[in-house]
């Protein structure tokens, strides 16, 4: 975006917030490696085509 | 390489990455209880299994014992091996 957008668009000022993460469920330990996280809440992959690894 | 030393070396990674989760959320929780019970559930499983590896396979890092002939260069090493099991 270039400084043009910035001053008329939606974003408003000084608004960036993290929520607290308080632990719910967990994955199990094979889970987790393979998902890159233990914690379901922090799981966002970005999509794409899977190629099939070999063994 | 054996395929009990492969389960074995998959499941060592497997509780080391959740070791570094529970690592990074207790610096930002250090009272939740739940998260301190799981981190040390997984702290004596890892203990276990490191135990178990190199009682059977010889040193896992350059800091374990090793019979003679120094077994830490025993091949294959950690880029050679074919991990998989994530799809």
């Amino acid at each position: 975006m270039d400084n043009k957008d910035m001053y008329e668009s939606k974003y408003k000022l000084a608004h960036a917030y993290v929520p607290f993460q308080v632990m719910g469920r967990v994955y199990s330990p094979d889970k987790a490696l393979c998902k890159g996280t233990l914690f379901p809440e922090l799981y966002m992959p970005y999509k794409y085509k899977k190629e099939k690894k070999k063994c | 390489m054996d395929t009990n030393q492969l389960k074995l070396l998959r499941k060592l990674m497997e509780i080391e990455f959740c070791l570094v989760e529970t690592n990074l959320y207790l610096d930002t929780h250090p009272s939740d209880e739940r998260a301190i019970r799981l981190h040390n559930t997984l702290a004596k499983e890892l203990k276990e299994l490191e135990y178990e590896y190199t009682t059977n396979y010889g040193p896992l890092t350059h800091q374990n014992m090793s019979r003679c002939p120094w077994e830490y260069i025993k091949g294959p090493w950690p880029w050679e091996i074919e991990y998989c099991g994530c799809d």
